[in-house]
């Protein structure tokens, strides 16, 4: 027996107790009477000073205290109540850590597994005005990262004008393709939301005849028709606004410039692809002339390119499938050429400004 | 004024009496764990502290007492998550929308966050007072994180535009706002500092700060104009000493602010006072740049010759090329979660403990008889301030 400090938590008075423990319970006295008694399954323990063992009873609103600073008290106690750390206060470091692998991990799922399958049924419901200035903003941030210029020499520009429309009226769009050539050296052309199509100088140099280039293009307005640059867009922003919460990005602020970074260099669907093909494919006959040079154009930068891949390319590479799909569908009647000789020789020199 | 106790009444030191080695094993403990758990266990880890903190701070032999646990900061933090999200998903919906028409487009999202965090700082410290207990008795407090948030962002505007020199009075007049709103069971608090009292300590520093700013902006125009060969060991040495002078700077400011909100504060008759030095933050400030500097240089030297290793081994094996990078990429993950979490460790200890110790041992409290009389009132306040300080990581150390 002992004395010990008490906090009835009813007031801030200080008493000094004496304190009896016995193996049911703890007993208070002061002044020889009984003050409060606790039995010993239910008291638990509080932090506390060093040396200092404080109790409380089990109710977590009960603010009562005692402070047992006696070691041979301690000792009665600790041997006594053996449910000292139950309850709220024990959490085991195993179960923290299972549950936030577990929130994580459906983290991880939800980014890639819930938002591709949110994105694709919710792409059909964006208005297409929104969809037009989703990729103006695109548009924006695409232009500051590549750094580049567009090309638009009056001949070349008519000649694409030109190859354009031939394009557009054999493969209808609710959203207008609207192409640009962009003076970059990569072979590339990509598709953003809204209808804005680049194709980039590298490729149109690497090309030896329009139908190549008419081939690609279709192709690229094959996504624009079916929003798949829309799609890309929101599955990968949902994505990678999921990831950044796990990094402790709340802003996403991070998310949005990787998903237009995306844009770039990430990758359709197989799916998007094989439809992508089939409107370069069926926009080609149509015209009357053979999807092959778009395939060979294909398979030429698939062979010469050590460097970044392409995205044309980056979500299957060219396969000699592929390839035969192109090669293998011929027109039934030969319509007359896209563009004329001089027409093509303009396009391809687009780029070049004439000096003064 | 701020008249610190009289010498007649009787005072008591306050005591911080912690166990070092513990709470250094509790630490390194707490912030491993933080790798596994993809951070989540920042909420444990911050409530282990503050049951340290607060159990190690004793006044008049008696320990304070944490009673927070950490699922009510992770739950704080999931509403402030579902708060917060809608308004960036809207906010990035009408920005999109709006398009280019609008090239302030970021301000309206930055106000809304800025009131949300003198909101969340409010509804914070609301928290953490109502989970201290002093001899049983619950400090707990009322007013509204709106009325703060509203009352803080009018007194940016005289410190704004005065360059700060209004800072002392709208520190007091919010400091006033706090204390008269927390309460220690049924006794209500009071804040006695005034601003022309804090003004007077810090003027000097003021003028030091002001007058180092423009010196500073000088020298970058003079270097502008130097030779490029000359200018990048110039900009070494300017950043160097801007560092440390800031550094200086502050810590002597947080010396006497601290002193002063100390010694305003008042429980009826209960007073505190603070023999707080300078020098001993200084000090302190300059263990925690030392740790700094020491830590980010251990791992600049590391992350080079990692990256001196991974050339050599690259053009050495073009072979294993996808391992080889792969490889890289887990090490340099881990290289930078260690350097991460070294730095909190270093940040926790001086920053957070040590300024604690500190503080606490400087004060002293005096009329404790008052207390006697306290009877229980007031109940715990929610944790939505603490998921949006952690959320908007602000204040989120401790
Ligand atoms: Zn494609």
């Amino acid at each position: 027996m002992g004395l010990a400090v008490f906090y009835d938590g009813k007031t801030a008075r200080r008493r000094v107790v004496s304190l009896v423990v016995t193996t049911a319970s703890l007993d208070l006295y002061e002044d020889g009477e009984t003050i409060a008694s606790w039995p010993c399954n239910q008291v638990r323990q509080h932090p506390a000073a060093p040396g200092v063992l404080r109790l409380g009873p089990e109710n977590p609103n009960s603010l009562a205290r005692l402070d047992v600073t006696d070691a041979g008290d301690q000792a009665e106690v600790f041997r006594n109540c053996l449910f000292l750390t139950t309850g709220a206060r024990k959490e085991s470091t195993g179960r923290i850590v299972f549950w936030s692998l577990a929130a994580t991990a459906s983290l991880i799922v939800s980014a890639y597994v819930l938002v591709p399958i949110l994105a694709e049924k919710a792409a059909p419901l964006v208005p297409v005005s929104v969809e037009k200035q989703i990729g103006a903003a695109v548009d924006k941030q695409i232009q500051f990262i590549l750094g580049e210029k567009t090309c638009n020499a009056p001949a070349g520009a008519a000649a694409l004008a030109k190859l354009s429309s031939r394009l557009s009226s054999v493969s209808p769009s609710k959203i207008a393709p609207e192409i640009q050539v962009i003076s970059s050296k990569i072979p590339n052309a990509i598709a953003l939301p809204g209808g804005r199509i680049y194709l980039f100088k590298g490729l149109l140099d690497k090309a030896d005849n329009v139908d190549a280039i008419a081939g690609v293009l279709a192709h690229e307005i094959g996504h624009v028709r079916h929003r798949d640059s829309l799609r890309r867009l929101m599955q990968t922003s949902g994505t990678s606004f999921l990831l950044g919460l796990l990094f402790g990005d709340v802003t996403g602020s991070g998310a949005i410039i990787l998903a237009t970074r995306m844009m770039m260099d990430g990758a359709y669907s197989r799916d998007a692809e094989r439809q992508a093909d089939e409107n370069a494919i069926a926009a080609m006959l149509a015209l009357g002339r053979s999807p092959r040079p778009m395939g060979l154009l294909l398979s030429e930068i698939d062979k010469g390119e050590n460097g970044p891949i392409p995205s044309m390319l980056s979500s299957h590479p060219l396969t000699t499938e592929r390839l035969e799909t192109f090669s293998k569908r011929t027109p039934t009647k030969e319509g007359e050429p896209l563009l004329s000789n001089e027409e093509w020789t303009a396009l391809k020199g687009i780029c070049e400004v004439k000096e003064p | 004024m701020t008249a610190a106790a009289a010498p007649e009444r009787p005072s008591t030191p306050l005591s911080y009496s912690g166990n070092d080695d513990d709470f250094l094993r509790m630490l390194f403990k707490g912030s491993l764990l933080l790798i596994p758990t993809f951070g989540f266990y920042r909420f444990w880890l911050i409530t282990k502290i503050r049951q340290h903190l607060w159990a190690g701070t004793q006044i008049e032999g008696e320990s304070l007492e944490y009673t927070g646990t950490a699922k009510e900061i992770l739950i704080g933090f999931l509403i402030a998550l579902a708060i917060l999200v809608p308004i960036y998903i809207v906010y990035f919906a009408i920005s999109i929308v709006l398009g280019e028409k609008t090239p302030f487009a970021n301000i309206p999202l930055f106000g809304i966050l800025y009131v949300l965090a003198r909101f969340g700082a409010y509804r914070a410290r609301r928290y953490q007072v109502s989970r201290t207990i002093f001899r049983g008795i619950r400090f707990w407090m009322t007013g509204s994180g709106w009325g703060y948030a509203f009352r803080a962002i009018l007194c940016d505007i005289p410190v704004l535009l005065t360059l700060g020199l209004a800072y002392p009075w709208t520190a007091a007049f919010l400091e006033r706002y706090k204390m008269r709103h927390t309460y220690f069971g049924s006794l209500q608090g009071d804040f006695a500092g005034t601003g022309s009292a804090l003004f007077q300590r810090v003027w000097w520093l003021w003028l030091l700060g002001v007058t180092g700013a423009a010196v500073l902006g000088l020298t970058i125009w003079g270097v502008t104009h130097l030779d490029p060969k000359d200018q990048a060991g110039m900009i070494f040495l300017i950043t160097l000493f801007a560092i440390l002078c800031v550094s200086f700077l502050s810590a002597a400011f947080l010396a006497v602010r601290s002193r002063w909100l100390i010694e305003g504060i008042r429980f009826a008759d209960v007073a505190l006072s603070s023999n707080l030095r300078k020098r001993n933050m200084v000090w302190l400030y300059v263990k925690a740049m030392f740790w700094f500097l020491t830590v980010a240089l251990v791992f600049l030297a590391a992350s080079v010759i990692f990256a001196m290793t991974k050339m050599l081994g690259l053009s050495g094996a073009q072979a294993g090329f996808g391992w080889a990078s792969f490889v890289a990429i887990v090490i340099s993950i881990i290289g930078y979660l260690t350097f991460v979490i070294t730095l909190g460790i270093v940040h926790r200890y001086f920053l957070t403990r040590g300024l604690w110790a500190l503080v606490t041992g400087s004060i002293a409290a005096a009329n404790l008889d008052a207390l006697e009389q306290v009877v229980a009132a007031g109940g715990p306040s929610g944790s939505l301030g603490e998921g949006l300080a952690d959320a908007l990581d602000f204040g989120g150390g401790l």
